[in-house]
């Protein structure tokens, strides 16, 4: 896996307050053989700028391709008249993060300065689009005209504020840049008609006015107002709630919101009433009781070793049920069987409560939220969907680019820490599983593992026991990004002293009190850069999916549009497409991964 | 060498017997015996390597000593889970780095473990470790992070943290000697306050003059081995060995 | 001693689930446990499934004739598949040695570029960089593939008067190949590589003498290439180096199988005491006997298990390891005997200029050039093109980690520009290089398993079609992790080689 090779490079900002004629003579003719690489690189620039673009605007490229299938590459075989889902699961991730920047106190600040020469840029880049571009007179003269329009905005800006030392002052809160950015992206949807068809269903619509952009104008604008309001909404009431509950709500809702707008919002179970009256609600029921009372009993102060010697006889039951359903001994619920280990789970840290009634009590009511919630969950997945499909799965395209890239994440991430700590753990056998483990993954090319999980995996399952493509899928792709990620852990573990080993010791704390309170934490800030490079790899690695026949956006634009009759052939158009959405995600996100070592590094307390 | 013997009462809270330790091949504790009574305060001195450090953490186990006997407050040092846990609790310790948890706030590094081990609830811990950093001094930093203190300050708090655990007994491990001098007297303070409160205390320390106020007994280590203890009037005004005359002429 | 201790407190055991040590390893062998029961049980279940479906385990394939035909490669109508899984291992190798050779040049270029003070040169680096490393290698691969086919077809002008010539056949370059004198000359090289390293002593002591630039570098270079001109001529004189070959191929298969076995068990018996008396040794104390704990004592159990287990390989569960090692051994030394052996006297290299011959009805590259297919080309631009923008951040990053103050103070010696970057600037930076370089090289060996999705046939891309074929994708899987991991463990290697000569460097 590519993830970047983290090394810290200073870029100190250039001292600019030169002349502009200075400035060239600086930075490119200072002398003859800089002056030589100038002339030969710069036309080299300029000849490589004039064939992208004319790679690009050549009357052979069929970008309609693109245009026309922009709803298959997104989304696939979803009905579109059920598009409302996925609307309403995209307002769902703008509200948590409109919610999310106002909790958090999105603070950053523009200064003018950036904000300008940004505009001026993009005025520049305009004009030298003019150009080299190979179009006609007549639209090369628009193309100058909005040019012209963003310098003298930029040139505007900088000279309407400028202060003292000749440079603009002032500044703007980047949360709100963001949001006027993206206001001018919608309002561009109110004007521009990008795209004249749809491919619908089998069926190409080419009704003149009708286009994509105006298909999805309505919704963008509302996602932008559910975003803005949501942000504003959050700073209003942050001062009522106290701040360090809101974001731990937040994080949770982060966290189960792929699980639920997944499963129950794009799938839309089709629950079967009276059985959940017959069995799920009681059997829900039965556990927030039954479980409720052994977990109060278990959490008994006085009640010592006893109590975590039944835990393990639980979580030998627990583990046991597992084995006699693989064999057929004895028959019990999926259902049943995964609350047996969360209760097992739950009777392990329940010494950690052991404490008044009220802390007690407390840890019930945690129990019984877990068990709703897993519960609902469990019903939801195993329940049919009612959405009727001509494919395999219900997700394709980006869409499912998207899925499995952050269900991979959430799942592997866990995995992960547990293999560092075992590799880094005193205990010889743990540490050569694990270091095993982690070694002969990273030794083998993902796309091996991949093939082993499609076409392998099943001769390991059991009679009359199968695994969904997209499933096994994720399985792999979780069990091998498990390996890199523990390697970043890793790192951060080493970089906690031994030291706070032994402090913790000191003042009594258990091996998982230990861990949980005092190493991982210190340990997991360490790691975040070489982290989120590590999900920026599993993002761009989703691609391959395609190669094991998932239909996800690569798959399509390779091989389903150029199969289409009317589009015989169009790849490199559709190729390309990918390559920019893939570049923006992933550039974006390194850009970020750098503001945060550097924020990491300075923010060393 | 000491002629104390085992005696097993209940006001004896730290009883040391033969204890040997082995680091592979090098023998950093040589067939140490004593025994350090409730309320005493005693101050364990010595050249550099010769065993201060190794002894004081075999006594709350941060080291396994490999022969002879440990008894702690009447419970033995072995490999058993519930012995370790109940010592681990009753032994406060300070280090000479400090060692707070850099991650969470002074409060936090206070209150987390009377909550995790201890079992308060939040609001009898969060309460107890404002007396407790009231008592050491500084109240008003609870909300910081270890890093925004002086150093002072940051062993005052390691000190309120192994406190709140309410130890019967408190190691100290040359608490000052990574302090400036306007420091130390603060930490010394501290100190001296638990002392006279009645605290059971074991303080690894070059600060003499602490030595002479405060300690009730001096022992002396050189190689792993006890070489000489004695009252503080005893030790640093006619001591019998050669080995501690040595020492002092060069510390003094 | 401690056992006269006071009568009030006498050494008690504590229960076994209070005891730290036996908990500690109660859970390991645990966890042991579950992960070999898993396993038991997965493999116990693929056999039933394997049987239930009619499929037999078992690696008989690679002996029999898997009717398939390969895009490329040193044979593209393997007779059996053990040939086509090889001949597919010999495509990811070139691939891969083409890209870790082509990338590291480009790398090192951009890397270099992105320093350079010309605003032109800098940005373009940056560019180039970011746009590359930001789009999956498979998104990459995949439009170069699209570019390439919608190239022009081939004809017998195209290109550069026949030296280079391009079509959506692919890319065909001149072709130097390894001629009859090869291995001889080879022979007459290592001679040389000694000679060149006395010559470099030499001048080393030389210059050390007298003060005086003596330029080893330049001498042992020189040396070397005189060497290799002479050797152009002459290496049939090294013709007898075969027979050595042969009569280590004679010796090894005399080896009777039992007599391996039996060294093989005795050698796992003495690591293991040997690693035991080490261990005890390091738990000795000058006081006497050893302080074994009971996680010594568990450890020592243990490697002697190990011991055990590896007998039990031997004998058992592979009893024609040994036979395979002395066949497979006896094998090689026969290739090298006719490799090096007497009667070739033709040159070392040759060279081929490409040609498009037009056997049918359609024009294709003939034999004579090197030749990218367009799979090939595919990949390899994806490789060397991502890859490079790794590596060029590597670089950078390692060059700006040398210490302004390093520089200056070289500056300060009076030493010269050239030999400050010699000796001071390249080995601090070549130190922060190395380990991320390697595990680049490492993973552009992985990436070209990419290549299955152009078609080209790399090892993964056979062994996929040769499991779908005889339905031995579970063998299949076995043999790429083998390769994979071979591949890894040689590439360390290598890279560890330059690491320990760059400490001594440093010293
Ligand atoms: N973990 C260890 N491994 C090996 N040797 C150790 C270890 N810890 C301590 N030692 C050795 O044991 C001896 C005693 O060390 P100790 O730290 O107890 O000395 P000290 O009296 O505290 O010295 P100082 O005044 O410098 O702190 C030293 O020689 C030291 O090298
Ligand atoms: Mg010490």
């Amino acid at each position: 896996m590519n993830e970047p090779t983290m090394i810290k490079v200073e870029s100190r900002p250039e001292e600019t307050s030169s002349t502009p004629r200075e400035w060239i003579r600086k930075n490119l003719f200072s002398n003859i053989p800089n002056t030589i690489l100038t002339i030969v690189f710069g036309a080299f620039t300029i000849y490589a700028i004039r064939g992208v673009l004319g790679f690009v605007l050549s009357g052979e490229r069929r970008w309609e391709a693109v245009a026309t299938n922009m709803r298959l590459l997104m989304a696939q075989g979803y009905p579109a008249n059920q598009f409302v889902r996925v609307w309403f699961t995209l307002g769902c991730l703008m509200a948590l993060t409109g919610l999310s920047l106002a909790a958090w106190k999105a603070s950053g600040r523009l200064p003018a300065t950036k904000i300008s020469i940004w505009i001026m840029n993009t005025g520049a880049g305009l004009a030298l689009f003019a150009v080299l571009a190979p179009i006609s007179a007549a639209s090369k003269l628009g193309w100058v005209i909005a040019a012209a329009i963003f310098l003298l905005i930029g040139l505007g800006i900088w000279f309407g504020l400028r202060g003292e030392n000749k440079r603009p002052t002032g500044s703007m809160p980047t949360v709100w840049f963001s949001f006027g950015f993206l206001a001018i992206l919608v309002l561009s949807l109110w004007t521009v008609p990008y795209g004249h068809y749809a491919f619908v269903e089998g069926e190409l619509i080419a009704e003149t006015g009708r286009t994509v952009a105006m298909s999805t104008k309505l919704p963008f604008t509302v996602m932008w107002l559910i975003l803005v309001g949501s942000y504003l909404f959050g700073v209003r009431i942050r001062e009522y709630i106290p701040s360090g509950r809101t974001k731990a709500v937040l994080v949770g809702l982060w966290f189960l919101s792929p699980f639920i707008l997944n499963w129950i919002v794009l799938r839309d179970p089709d629950f079967d009433y009276a059985h959940i009256a017959s069995t799920d609600i009681p059997l829900a029921l039965l556990f927030i009781i039954g479980g409720g009372v052994a977990l109060y009993i278990l959490s008994k102060p006085s009640l010592g070793e006893v109590g975590r010697i039944l835990a393990i006889g639980l979580l030998f039951f627990a583990v046991f049920n597992w084995i006699g359903a693989f064999f057929g001994w004895y028959s019990m619920l999926q259902k049943v069987r995964i609350s047996f280990v969360l209760l097992a789970l739950a009777a392990l840290i329940a010494p950690n409560f052991a404490s008044d009634r009220k802390t007690r009590l407390r840890f019930v009511a945690g129990w019984s939220a877990l068990i709703a919630i897993s519960h609902w969950l469990i019903t939801a997945v195993n329940s049919p969907s009612t959405l009727e499909l001509q494919g395999p799965t219900y997700l394709g395209g980006f869409s499912l680019t998207l899925f499995v890239a952050v269900l991979t994440l959430l799942l592997s991430f866990p995995l992960g820490v547990l293999l560092a700590l075992g590799r880094t753990s005193t205990m010889p056998i743990a540490r050569v599983l694990c270091t095993g483990y982690i070694e002969s993954i990273r030794g083998v090319p993902l796309i091996t593992i991949l093939f082993f999980f499609s076409n392998i995996l099943p001769l390991f399952l059991p009679e009359g026991m199968e695994i969904a493509e997209l499933a096994a899928i994720v399985t792999g792709y979780t069990l091998f990004s498990a390996a890199y990620l523990a390697e970043n852990v890793r790192g951060g573990l080493q970089s906690v002293m031994r030291e706070q080993y032994e402090a913790s010791d000191a003042i009594g704390l258990t091996t998982s009190q230990r861990t949980g309170f005092i190493v991982l934490p210190q340990a997991l800030r360490v790691s975040i850069p070489p982290l989120v490079g590590q999900a920026i790899g599993v993002f761009k690695e989703t691609s391959l999916v395609a190669i094991i026949g998932a239909y996800d956006i690569l798959r399509i634009a390779n091989s389903v549009v150029p199969a289409q009759t009317e589009f015989l052939g169009v790849k490199r158009e559709g190729l390309l497409l990918v390559s920019v959405i893939y570049f923006i995600v992933a550039f974006s996100m390194s850009k970020y991964s750098r503001r945060l070592e550097e924020r990491v590094g300075l923010g060393e307390r | 060498m000491s002629t104390e013997k085992i005696q097993g009462t209940r006001s004896d809270m730290i009883v040391c017997e033969n204890v040997d330790k082995w680091f592979g091949d090098f023998q950093a504790l040589k067939g140490i015996t004593a025994t350090i009574a409730e309320k005493e305060v005693v101050v364990v001195l010595g050249p550099s390597g010769s065993g201060k450090s190794t002894w004081i953490r075999c006594i709350n186990r941060l080291e396994a000593h490999q022969k002879g006997t440990i008894i702690v407050d009447g419970v033995e040092l072995t490999n058993d889970l519930r012995n370790i846990e109940k010592i681990r609790s009753e032994v406060g310790m300070v280090f000479q780095q400090f060692n707070l948890f850099p991650h969470i706030t002074v409060l936090d590094n206070v209150t987390l473990a009377p909550k995790w081990v201890r079992k308060l609830p939040r609001a009898a811990a969060e309460e107890r470790a404002k007396e407790l950093l009231e008592m050491v001094g500084i109240p008003e930093q609870a909300a910081k992070y270890p890093g925004q203190l002086s150093g002072g300050q940051q062993q005052r708090v390691a000190i309120a943290r192994a406190l709140a655990m309410e130890p019967r007994i408190m190691l100290f491990d040359e608490p000052t000697s990574a302090l400036d001098p306007e420091m130390i007297k603060e930490v010394l303070d501290v100190m001296r306050d638990l002392a006279l409160g009645g605290m059971t205390m074991m303080v690894v320390t070059h600060e003499m003059g602490f030595a002479r106020e405060v300690a009730d007994r001096i022992f002396f280590l050189e190689s792993g081995e006890i070489v000489e203890v004695g009252t503080p009037e005893h030790f640093f005004t006619n001591p019998t060995e050669d080995r501690t005359k040595l020492f002092l002429s060069q510390i003094l | 001693m401690s056992e006269t201790s006071s009568p009030s407190y006498h050494h008690q055991k504590p229960p076994f689930y209070r005891d730290a040590t036996v908990v500690k390893w109660l859970f390991q062998l645990g966890a042991l446990a579950l992960v070999i029961f898993a396993l038991w049980f997965l493999s116990s279940q693929a056999r039933d499934n394997l049987a239930a479906r009619d499929i037999s385990t078992g690696f008989d394939f690679l002996s029999i004739d898997p009717g398939i035909n390969l895009s490329e490669g040193i044979d593209t109508r393997p007779a059996t598949g053990g040939r086509a899984l090889w001949v597919g291992m010999v495509n990811t190798i070139r691939l891969a040695t083409a890209g870790i050779l082509f990338a590291t040049i480009l790398g090192l270029f951009v890397g270099l570029a992105r320093l350079s003070k010309n605003l032109v040169v800098n940005k373009l680096g940056s560019v180039f960089v970011e746009t590359l490393r930001n789009i999956p290698l498979l998104v990459q691969i995949l439009l170069y593939g699209a570019i390439l086919a919608n190239l022009g077809d081939l004809q017998f002008d195209s290109g550069w008067d026949n030296w280079v010539i391009w079509s959506n056949k692919g890319l065909s370059v001149p072709r130097v190949f390894i001629a009859d004198g090869f291995y001889q000359w080879v022979v007459f090289m290592i001679i040389g590589a000694i000679a060149a390293r006395w010559a470099y002593n030499r001048r080393s002591r030389l210059r050390d003498e007298t003060g005086q630039d003596a330029y080893p570098g330049f001498a042992s270079l020189g040396v070397l290439g005189a060497f290799a001109v002479i050797g152009w001529f002459i290496h049939p004189i090294f013709g007898w180096v075969g027979n050595i070959f042969g009569g280590i191929e004679d010796g090894i298969s005399k080896i009777p199988e039992e007599a391996l076995q039996a060294v093989l068990s005795i050698l796992a018996v003495v690591l293991a005491v040997n690693w035991i008396r080490g261990f005890l040794k390091s738990r000795r104390t000058p006081g006497g006997s050893a302080h074994l704990t009971d996680d010594d004592k568990f450890r020592i159990f243990f490697a002697g298990i190990g011991a055990g287990l590896a007998i039990l390989v031997v004998y058992v569960v592979w009893p024609g390891l040994s036979s395979w090692i002395i066949n497979s051994s006896s094998d090689l030394f026969g290739v090298l005997e006719d490799k090096f052996g007497n009667g070739r006297t033709g040159g070392p290299f040759g060279v081929d200029r490409p040609e498009v011959v037009k056997p049918g009805k359609f024009e294709k590259y003939g034999p004579s050039g090197l030749t990218m297919s367009l799979g090939f080309a595919a990949v390899f631009f994806g490789v060397v093109l991502y890859t490079a923008a790794f590596i060029a951040e590597i670089v950078r990053g390692g060059i700006l980690a040398v210490p302004k103050g390093q520089i200056e103070a070289a500056n300060s010696l009076g030493m010269k520009r050239s030999a400050a970057l010699r000796t001071v600037i390249l080995p601090q930076a070549l130190r922060v290089i190395m380990p991320p370089l390697g595990n680049q090289y490492l993973n552009l060996t992985k990436n070209t398993s990419l290549a299955i999705a152009v078609g080209f046939s790399d090892l993964v891309q056979v062994g996929q079609t040769v499991g779908n074929q005889t339905g031995k994708n579970l063998s299949v899987f076995a043999i790429w992790m083998l390769f994979y991991l071979a591949c890894s463990l040689t590439i360390s290697v290598a890279v560890n080689f330059f690491n320990v000569r760059l400490k001594i460097v440093e010293r």
